[in-house]
C-alpha cells in the first residue's frame, strides 16, 4: 500500500514540477502547408500555496521562440498564465519536435524544472521515393523507378523533368494525373561512377514545393555489399 | 583588531578584487565538456574527429556565420525560409555521393537544426554515416579548429 501511495506521489509530483500544473506538455500542431509560423499555448496553474518564479525560459531551437503572456514570471498560488511557442515553419518537413525547457526558483542551470514538447506535422506536398537511384559501377544498367505521389488539396501536375547529366535517362509515366507519376530512369552509361541530379518541376500553387529532386548514382558497391553472404 | 573585524578586512578585500576582475575580465568562460556517455546515438565529441579526419562538414547555421567562420572547406545547409533547398542540397548530395562520412554542426548544444539537417541527408539515402557535433560551432571555437574573432558570438541556429 505504501509503495503505491509512493508511485502516486512521485507522478504527482512530475506532472505538478515546483508547483505549476501544466493542462498538457505535449502539444501536436497540423500546420497547413501555406503558413509561415504556428504558435502553441501551453496554460499552467501555480497549484501550490507559495508563490512560483519562472527564473529562466528557453527554446532548444533557434527556429522557436518562447514567451510568456504578459512577461508575467511570478505567479501567487491560485493564478495560471501561458508559455507561448512560436515555431518558425522555414524548410522544415515531416514530423519535428521541438522543446521548451523551463527553470523555476532556484533551479540550478544544467536542470530544467520541466520540457514541453511542441511537435508539429508539416505536409510533405509533393513525396519522390526513393530519393536516390544506385547502380554498382559495370554491373547491369536495369532502368529504376522513382515514384511520385501528391499529397495536397488540390492535383499537382509534373510539368518538366530534367537529369544534369546525360548518362542518364528519364521517362516520365502518368499513373494518375495530379495525384501519382512514375519516374523510371535508366544509366546509359555504367562504367563511371557519377552523380546526376532529377529536378522535377511542377504547377504546385505553394513555391516551396514547386521543385523537387532526385539522385541518380553510379557507384562502388561498398564492402558489406560486395562480400559473400552466409 | 579582533579576529571577526579581520576576518570581514579580508572578505572585503576579496570581494573587492573578484569584483574588479569580473568587471575588467568580465563573466567566467564556461567551457563546454562534452560527455561521452550522455552522447544521443547519432552525436560525436569534438575530440573524436581527428584535426585531418576525411569528413564532410555541413554548417547548419545563418549563411551569414557560415560565410564569416564555418569550417573551411564546409558545406552549407540550414533549414532558413530565404535558402534554395533545392540547391544546398544537389550541392551536398555530390560531395556526400564521393565522401560519405558526414559531420553536421549547427551554433552550439542548443540550437537544434543541426539533428533536423543530419535526418535530411540520411533520407537522401546516398549510404552515408551522419553524425551530429555536440557542442556545434562553439565546440570547434573553443578547440580553435574555427576562426574566431572578438566579435564572434554563438548566434542562433
Amino acid at each position: 500500500m505504501n509503495i503505491v501511495f509512493g508511485i502516486w506521489l512521485a507522478l504527482v509530483a512530475m506532472t505538478q514540477a515546483a508547483g505549476l500544473d501544466f493542462k498538457e506538455t505535449l502539444k501536436e500542431l497540423h500546420a497547413p502547408a501555406d503558413v509561415k509560423k504556428v504558435s502553441a499555448d501551453f496554460e499552467f496553474t501555480n497549484r501550490s500555496d507559495k508563490p512560483v518564479n519562472v527564473s529562466k525560459y528557453e527554446s532548444t531551437c533557434s527556429c522557436m521562440s518562447v514567451s510568456i503572456k504578459e512577461g508575467k514570471l511570478r505567479y501567487a498560488p491560485g493564478e495560471s498564465g501561458v508559455v507561448r511557442a512560436e515555431f518558425d515553419m522555414g524548410n522544415f518537413s515531416g514530423v519535428v519536435d521541438k522543446v521548451v525547457a523551463l527553470w523555476l526558483d532556484n533551479a540550478p542551470a544544467d536542470k530544467p524544472s520541466l520540457s514541453l514538447t511542441v511537435r508539429v506535422h508539416i505536409p510533405v506536398l509533393v513525396n519522390m521515393e526513393p530519393k536516390t537511384l544506385k547502380w554498382n559501377l559495370g554491373g547491369p544498367a536495369d532502368p529504376q523507378k522513382i515514384r511520385i505521389t501528391m499529397n495536397h488539396t488540390k492535383p499537382i501536375r509534373v510539368s518538366s523533368v530534367s537529369s544534369s547529366s546525360e548518362a542518364f535517362k528519364t521517362e516520365l509515366k502518368t499513373i494518375e494525373e495530379g495525384k501519382l507519376y512514375e519516374l523510371m530512369v535508366t544509366p546509359l552509361e555504367i562504367n563511371n561512377q557519377g552523380l546526376a541530379v532529377i529536378r522535377m518541376e511542377t504547377d504546385c500553387d505553394l513555391a516551396k514545393h514547386r521543385i523537387q529532386q532526385a539522385f541518380a548514382v553510379i557507384r562502388k558497391p561498398s564492402p558489406a555489399e560486395t562480400a559473400p553472404k552466409p | 583588531m579582533n579576529s571577526v573585524a579581520q576576518l570581514a578586512v579580508i572578505a572585503a578585500i576579496s570581494m573587492a578584487a573578484a569584483g574588479g576582475t569580473y568587471l575588467v575580465k568580465g563573466p567566467p568562460k564556461r567551457l563546454l565538456h562534452c560527455d561521452p556517455a550522455t552522447l544521443k546515438p547519432d552525436e560525436l565529441c569534438l575530440e573524436a574527429i581527428p584535426v585531418d579526419a576525411d569528413v564532410v562538414w555541413v554548417d547548419a547555421r545563418k549563411r551569414a556565420d557560415w560565410e564569416k567562420n564555418g569550417v573551411p572547406g564546409s558545406l552549407l545547409w540550414n533549414l532558413d525560409a530565404d535558402e534554395d533547398m533545392q540547391a544546398l542540397e544537389a550541392e551536398a548530395a555530390v560531395r556526400i555521393a564521393m565522401n560519405p562520412k558526414v559531420v553536421v554542426y549547427c551554433s552550439d548544444e542548443n540550437c537544434g537544426v543541426s539533428r533536423q539537417v543530419a535526418e535530411r541527408i540520411r533520407a537522401l539515402g546516398l549510404g552515408a554515416e551522419v553524425f551530429v557535433l555536440r557542442g556545434g560551432w562553439r565546440a570547434l571555437s573553443e578547440a580553435g579548429r574555427v576562426k574566431v574573432s572578438s566579435a564572434d558570438k554563438v548566434s542562433g541556429p
